[in-house]
């Protein structure tokens, strides 16, 4: 049952990447990408860490896809001319390049040398029991990882507060100079923005309310069809 | 527990993912494109840590939660790497009015 | 695996939810909110409202759903078909997702997650990605720029939103919905106390934000932007976008009550009795009626709230709705966070709720939340004043501008 429901969720998920990849236009990428989180949350789930899940959704569909999807209006060549399409030359040497990666990450997978005393990779076919057995005496581990799956949200944040305290805090410095430094790069470095001059450059400039300068003029009539 | 799916079924689909991803990194041309491809890649990194955490024996002394904490630090860094990436390109597009990644070219030569 | 045991039971249980309450149940809810939308807002003008459709009207959303059935659905030439299609149903989605984790009664939740609220964020943050999609497949420049607007206001008022959710996770000491409503049990709704009050002002404010209702409709507003992002939308897709609105306020009333006012527990400080007449089924019915029932009312008064209000106070200007969420409701989300762990440490790890801990802790928090508005609106004054709000627009000039 598990492995039927992994068999089709790896099926999608490998449909929207090609989707994503292959897609002339933007926004259909754009929308295969959100299936392939999508997919990817599935898996997750599958591996017992649905808070997990529910980050991936958050983050990356709630905030990532409609990110990319404000820069693929404000960068506007989506109906496929020449940037958006691969070159037809591209495509043989693309695919075999990608099959020859896919290759050599399949035959490491199987034939892995694994250090002595483990069992290699590809021998597990089952993962490790954390249900609760009275007979024999578990691993320290297995009662923490029970207690971790049943309740991860919590025992996410008493990890990141003791033992990935400093993990957790450059990531958070991470965050606030890559929040300075969008703003920084978005803004120009003339005046503040200059009320519109009338509704159709208001309508062309959109949220970024460009100044009415040189770059007003094409932005603008990049909108009418 | 014997209708489990086996690991390496994970870790097929996270390299078949990957070399999807590089595919695209390669050959797109448009910037938002390739940040999309990225994004594949970075997801199919986060699969294989988070099954590895589930199928394998964890290292004495590194908690119960290692490969989950790693793969949402790898979410974050994403989503920043993403919100810069959307920046830069928006710079790029003011300067040469197409997101091309083959004409962002005047650092070469 | 750890997975839900796939029995027939579970299979039933799914079923039943399924089909009673998704396809029956919420719908129908949905659909009389709207004939109570509309009484509601005549009365508030002065007038009946529908009376001619059956009695007092009540047949009214039979007809306006066949009317939308039958209409022709209108795509535009130039539009993309597929994304157009897809655009409600994300939204649609997103808004029945919600209703999956909020228990009704003891028992009788969906699916009983133990991380159910961090879900709630997760499927509410999929709305603003089907509003995009939908203005910009209209190709159409009012539905761009509405779409725009509502999402910059989607994706701000969130922030407020999950902060004020996080006294009430501290309190409770899970993410899971059942526990939060279990706790409330034994320690009072929490909307009794003060960091719990702002939490809950905050949250409510930041939800009507998040369903696009007004004050904050500006994005589908008639008289500004041409219903903005479903401008190109007719017949069932506008059906579609119009369930998801109703469904969305439905699902933000009952995340409210289950969150702050303890779910369908009816007396605010007592537990309230599950086994009543011995632990057998007739007695868990039986409670879970009478729980049911009070949390239909519950739920009920805070649809009525949001009527009432959108009846009575005007539209919030785009910019200063935003100004709003950053300036005002962040700050104070974030001190409120600080506060309940003040309410914590006074109330609820010294042992539960007795008079006096609670007096002790409603003084305390009492002073500092009222200081923390009062600072917060002072301080935003005080920021303005030096530069005027409307100095974007210089031609409309404020009025401390014009003597110069």
């Amino acid at each position: 049952m598990a492995s039927i429901l992994f068999l089709v969720i790896a099926a999608i998920g490998l449909a929207t990447a090609l989707g994503t990849v292959l897609s002339r236009n933007l926004v259909r990428a754009g929308l295969y990408l959100v299936a392939f989180f999508f997919a990817i949350a599935c898996l997750f789930v599958l591996l017992e860490a649905e808070f997990l899940a529910a980050i991936q959704v958050l983050v990356y569909i709630g905030a990532v896809a409609i990110l990319l999807m404000f820069g693929i209006m404000l960068t506007r060549d989506t109906l496929g001319d020449d940037t958006t399409a691969i070159p037809v030359g591209w495509m043989i040497p693309g695919l075999f390049g990608g099959l020859c990666v896919f290759t050599v990450l399949a035959v490491g997978i199987n034939n892995s040398i694994a250090p002595s005393g483990w069992t290699p990779w590809s021998g597990t076919t089952s993962r490790p029991s954390i249900i609760k057995q009275e007979s024999d005496p578990e691993p320290a581990w297995v009662a923490e990882r029970r207690e971790a799956v049943n309740d991860m949200g919590r025992v996410i944040g008493v990890e990141l507060m003791t033992r990935y305290v400093v993990a957790f805090e450059l990531a958070g410095l991470l965050l606030t100079a890559a929040l300075v430094g969008a703003i920084a790069l978005a803004h120009r470095a003339d005046s503040a923005p200059k009320p519109p001059r009338s509704v159709e450059q208001a309508a062309g400039s959109g949220p970024g309310a460009d100044p009415p300068s040189e770059a007003g003029e094409p932005v603008a009539s990049s909108l009418s069809p | 527990m014997n209708n489990d799916i086996p690991l390496n079924w994970f870790l097929y689909f996270a390299a078949a993912s990957f070399a999807i991803g590089l595919v695209g990194v390669m050959l797109r041309r448009n910037a938002i494109a390739v940040l999309m491809a990225i994004e594949i890649i970075l997801n199919a990194a986060n699969v294989n840590l988070v099954a590895f955490w589930r199928y394998g024996t964890p290292a004495p002394g590194s908690g119960p939660l290692p490969g989950v904490i790693l793969a949402i630090l790898v979410i974050t860094v994403a989503a920043a790497e993403v919100a810069v990436g959307i920046g830069l390109i928006l710079l790029c597009y003011r300067r040469w009015r197409v997101a091309d990644v083959d004409r962002y070219d005047t650092m070469s030569g | 695996m750890q997975l839900v045991e796939l029995n027939f039971q579970t299979w039933l249980r799914w079923a039943l939810w399924l089909v009673v309450g998704f396809a029956v149940v919420f719908p129908g809810i949905v659909a009389y909110m709207v004939w109570l939308e509309r009484k509601v807002a005549a009365r508030f003008q002065d007038r009946i409202g529908p009376n001619r459709v059956g009695p007092l009207g009540l047949l009214q959303p039979i007809a306006d759903a066949i009317k939308l059935i039958t209409k022709e659905n209108i795509v535009p030439r130039s539009a993309d078909r597929v994304v157009h299609l897809l655009a409600p149903i994300l939204v649609l989605t997103s808004a029945f997702l919600v209703m999956a984790v909020v228990p009704f009664g003891v028992g009788l939740v969906p699916v009983d997650l133990p991380s159910g609220l961090v879900y709630l964020i997760a499927v509410s943050s999929m709305s603003p990605l089907g509003i995009f999609l939908a203005g910009w497949s209209s190709r159409n420049k009012y539905s761009l720029l509405g779409a725009m607007r509502a999402v910059a206001q989607l994706v701000s008022y969130e922030v407020p939103q999950i902060l004020a959710t996080i006294p009430v996770v501290l309190w409770a000491g899970s993410l899971s919905l059942v526990t939060i409503f279990d706790r409330q049990l034994e320690f009072g709704w929490y909307v009794f106390s003060p960091p719990g009050l702002l939490a809950f002002a905050t949250f409510l404010i930041a939800g009507v934000a998040e369903v696009n209702r007004t004050p904050f409709d500006l994005p589908e507003a008639e008289s500004e932007i041409i219903a903005g992002y479903h401008t190109e939308y007719t017949g069932m897709r506008f059906g579609l976008f119009f369930l998801a609105e109703y469904l969305s306020v439905f699902g933000i009333s009952c995340v409210t009550t289950v969150l702050f006012l303890g779910g369908g527990t009816p007396i605010p400080f007592l537990e309230f009795p599950v086994d009543l007449l011995g632990g057998s089924t007739a007695s868990l019915a039986l409670v879970n009626l009478i729980l049911l029932a009070v949390f239909l009312l519950k739920v009920l008064f805070f649809i009525f709230v949001m009527f009432w209000i959108r009846a009575t106070l005007p539209r919030m200007r785009v910019d200063r709705l935003m100004n709003f969420a950053w300036k005002y409701l962040v700050p104070l989300s974030i001190l409120n966070v600080f506060f309940a762990g003040i309410w914590y440490e006074m109330v609820i790890r010294p042992g539960g709720l007795t008079f006096a801990n609670w007096l002790r802790g409603t003084l305390v928090t009492g002073v500092l939340v009222v200081a923390a508005v009062y600072l917060t609106f002072l301080l935003n004054r005080k920021l303005v004043e030096s530069k005027p709000i409307d100095a974007d627009w210089p031609s409309v000039a404020p009025a401390t501008e014009s003597a110069r």
